[in-house]
C-alpha cells in the first residue's frame, strides 16, 4: 500500500506541489511565496515534499540531517510554527485528493488508507515541528546574543564627563552588562560623571528604576558620579506613582540639560568665541 | 560534576585559603573578572559562616556541566546548630553576630542559583552555583 | 601572615595603600593601626588606596566603613580610592552601599578632593 501511495505522489508530485502553493497563498499572514523569487519557492517547496515523502518507501524515520536543514532554512525564511503546521495538513489533504482522483483510493480501500496516512503524517508532523523549535530557541538565543552586543557602550565626551545612551527594555540580564560597562569605562575614560541617557527605553518600572540606582551606587564607589537624563514626561509621572526614590540622583529632564550640570559639576563652561 | 576540590574550615585562615581555591577555579573556567569578584565573596561569606556560627565545616567547589552550560558550583557544610529560622537570615539586614546582616541574601544575589537545607542541631548545607555566561 | 600595612604621613594627611588581600585579623589589626596612627600624628585626612583588591566582602567592608566612621569621630576626613568595577558590582549585589563614604578613581584624584574638603 506505501509503495502505490509512493509512486502515485512521485508521479503526481508536479500537480500536488501546484494546488500546495496556490492553497499555501491564501493562508494567512502569508509572506514567503509572495517574497521570494519562483525558483527557491519552488526548490523550497519540493524540499519540502521530499521530506514529506521520504518515509513512504522506506518505512524510517525522516533523516535527522535532511530535516535539521530543511527548518534552518524556513526558520531563517520566517515560517511561522502555523505556517509550518498548515503545509503539512495542506500536503496531505491534497494527497489524499489526488489519490482518489487517480483511482488509488476508492470506497473499498478508504478506511485503510485514512490509517496508513495517520500513520505517516503524525510522525512527521511531531518531528518537523520539534526540529522547528529547536531551531527557533537556537534563533532566538543568538539574536539575544546580537541585542546584548549592541546594547550599551560608554561614551567619552568631554575630558572627565561620558555619556552611556540607553536604547530599549532593560532586564536583568542587561542591566548587569550595562553596569560592568559603565564601570569599566569610568576607568579607563577617567571619566569623573556619567550621564546615562534614558530617553530610548520605553518604560521604566520599580525593577529598571532598581538596576539604575544600583548602577548609579557602584559609580559613587568607584569615585565618580552618575547623572540621570532624558527624563520624559511620562516616565517623571511613572517614576512617582510607583514611589521610586531618586533622590540621592541629579536628573534632568535632556542630555543637553545634564551636560551642563555635569559641566558645572567640573568647573568648567563652555564659552562662545567671538571673532 | 567534577574536579572535586575542598577546604575544611577550623580557623580564619582558612577563610582564605577557600576564597583563593575558589577564585582560582573559577578563573580557570573563564569567568570575567566581575564574576569571579562575585564568587570569591560569596565563598568568603559562606566561609565565614561555617567559621562564625558552627566552628567547623567544610567548604567544596566543583565544576558543574548541566544543558550544555558550564558553572561552578559551591557547597558549604557544617554540622552546627543549624538555622532556627531560615527566611529571616535570609532577609536583608538581619544579624546576630553584629555583623552587615548582608551575608546569605548578598550571596544569593551574587550567585544564580541558592538553595539552604538546615536542620537545627545536626547542621546546614548551602549550595549556590553560578553559571558561565 | 601577620604583615601590618604600611600607614604613611603626607602633611596633615594619612595615605594607607592596602596592597594584598586582608584577612580578618590584619584588617582589625589595620583599624588599631590606623587610628593610633592618626591620634599621634593629629592627622586631619586619611586617604586608604583599594586599587590593587579583587574582591571585598560584608566583614572586610564593615571593617572599612567602621575605620571610616571612627576616623570622622576623631576629626578626620576619609576619602577611599581606586575601587574596582568588579568589586564596587559585588559590593552593591551584597547590599553594602558604604554611604556617606568620600570616593575617587585614582590617588590623585583622592588627594585632590581631600584637599579641598580639608580647605573647606
Amino acid at each position: 500500500m506505501n509503495k502505490k501511495m509512493a509512486k502515485c505522489i512521485h508521479e503526481n508530485l508536479d500537480s500536488i506541489l501546484e494546488r500546495w502553493e496556490y492553497r499555501m497563498k491564501d493562508v494567512e499572514e502569508e509572506r514567503f511565496f509572495h517574497f521570494m523569487p519562483d525558483e527557491l519557492i519552488d526548490k523550497t517547496s519540493r524540499e519540502f515534499a521530499e521530506l514529506m515523502t521520504s518515509n513512504l518507501q522506506y518505512s524510517e524515520a525522516i533523516n535527522p540531517e535532511k530535516l535539521a536543514d530543511f527548518t534552518e532554512k524556513v526558520v531563517r525564511f520566517g515560517w511561522s510554527i502555523k505556517f509550518v503546521n498548515k503545509s503539512i495538513e495542506n500536503f496531505s489533504d491534497i494527497t489524499f485528493e489526488i489519490m482518489e482522483e487517480e483511482g488509488v483510493i476508492d470506497q473499498s480501500n478508504v478506511r485503510e488508507y485514512m490509517k496508513t496516512f495517520s500513520k505517516w503524517i503524525s510522525p512527521h508532523r511531531n518531528s518537523i515541528i520539534d526540529a522547528y523549535a529547536v531551531e527557533w530557541e537556537r534563533t532566538v538565543k543568538l539574536q539575544r546574543i546580537a541585542l546584548q552586543e549592541l546594547s550599551a557602550s560608554l561614551i567619552p565626551v568631554f575630558e572627565k564627563i561620558s555619556v552611556m545612551p540607553l536604547v530599549g527594555t532593560i532586564d536583568t540580564e542587561r542591566a548587569k552588562l550595562i553596569m560592568e560597562n559603565i564601570l569599566d569605562g569610568v576607568v579607563k575614560q577617567r571619566a569623573e560623571v556619567v550621564l546615562l541617557d534614558i530617553t530610548g527605553v520605553p518604560v521604566v518600572d520599580t525593577m529598571v528604576a532598581h538596576h539604575i540606582i544600583q548602577a548609579a551606587d557602584a559609580v559613587r564607589l568607584i569615585g565618580a558620579k552618575c547623572m540621570l537624563v532624558g527624563i520624559r514626561p511620562e516616565i517623571a509621572q511613572t517614576i512617582v506613582a510607583l514611589g521610586i526614590e531618586l533622590k540621592d540622583f541629579t536628573t534632568t529632564s535632556t542630555l543637553q540639560r545634564g551636560m551642563q550640570e555635569a559641566l558645572k559639576l567640573t568647573n568648567r563652561k563652555i564659552v562662545e568665541v567671538e571673532n | 560534576m567534577e574536579c572535586r576540590s575542598s577546604v575544611d574550615i577550623f580557623t580564619e585562615w582558612d577563610i582564605v585559603a577557600a576564597r583563593q581555591l575558589g577564585r582560582n577555579e573559577a578563573k580557570s573556567i573563564g569567568f570575567g573578572t566581575v564574576d569571579q569578584a562575585r564568587i570569591t565573596t560569596a565563598i568568603s561569606e559562606l566561609a565565614r559562616n561555617i567559621y562564625l556560627y558552627a566552628g567547623k565545616g567544610n567548604i567544596k567547589i566543583e565544576r558543574t556541566y548541566d544543558n550544555n552550560q558550564y558553572g561552578i558550583t559551591i557547597i558549604a557544610s557544617d554540622e552546627g546548630p543549624g538555622i532556627a529560622d531560615v527566611r529571616k537570615v535570609m532577609n536583608d539586614g538581619y544579624s546576630t553576630s553584629g555583623g552587615l546582616g548582608a551575608g546569605m541574601p548578598g550571596v544569593r544575589r551574587l550567585m544564580d542559583e541558592f538553595n539552604v537545607q538546615s536542620e537545627q542541631g545536626v547542621g546546614t548545607t548551602i549550595t549556590a552555583v553560578k553559571w558561565l555566561r | 601572615m601577620n604583615m601590618r600595612i604600611p600607614i604613611l604621613k603626607l602633611g596633615d594627611i594619612l595615605i594607607v595603600s592596602i596592597q594584598w588581600e586582608l584577612d580578618d585579623q590584619n584588617a582589625i589589626q589595620f583599624q588599631e593601626d590606623l587610628l593610633n596612627r592618626l591620634h599621634s600624628k593629629n592627622a586631619r585626612g586619611v586617604l586608604i588606596d583599594l586599587t590593587p583588591i579583587d574582591f571585598i566582602d560584608s566583614f572586610i567592608a564593615k571593617v572599612l566603613g567602621d575605620v571610616i566612621n571612627m576616623s570622622s569621630l576623631m576629626g578626620a576626613k576619609v576619602v577611599i580610592t581606586g575601587i574596582q568595577p568588579a568589586v564596587a558590582i559585588t559590593l552593591i549585589e551584597l547590599g553594602i552601599r558604604l554611604e556617606n563614604v568620600m570616593t575617587a578613581l585614582d590617588l590623585e584624584n583622592g588627594l585632590d578632593k581631600l584637599q579641598i574638603e580639608l580647605e573647606a
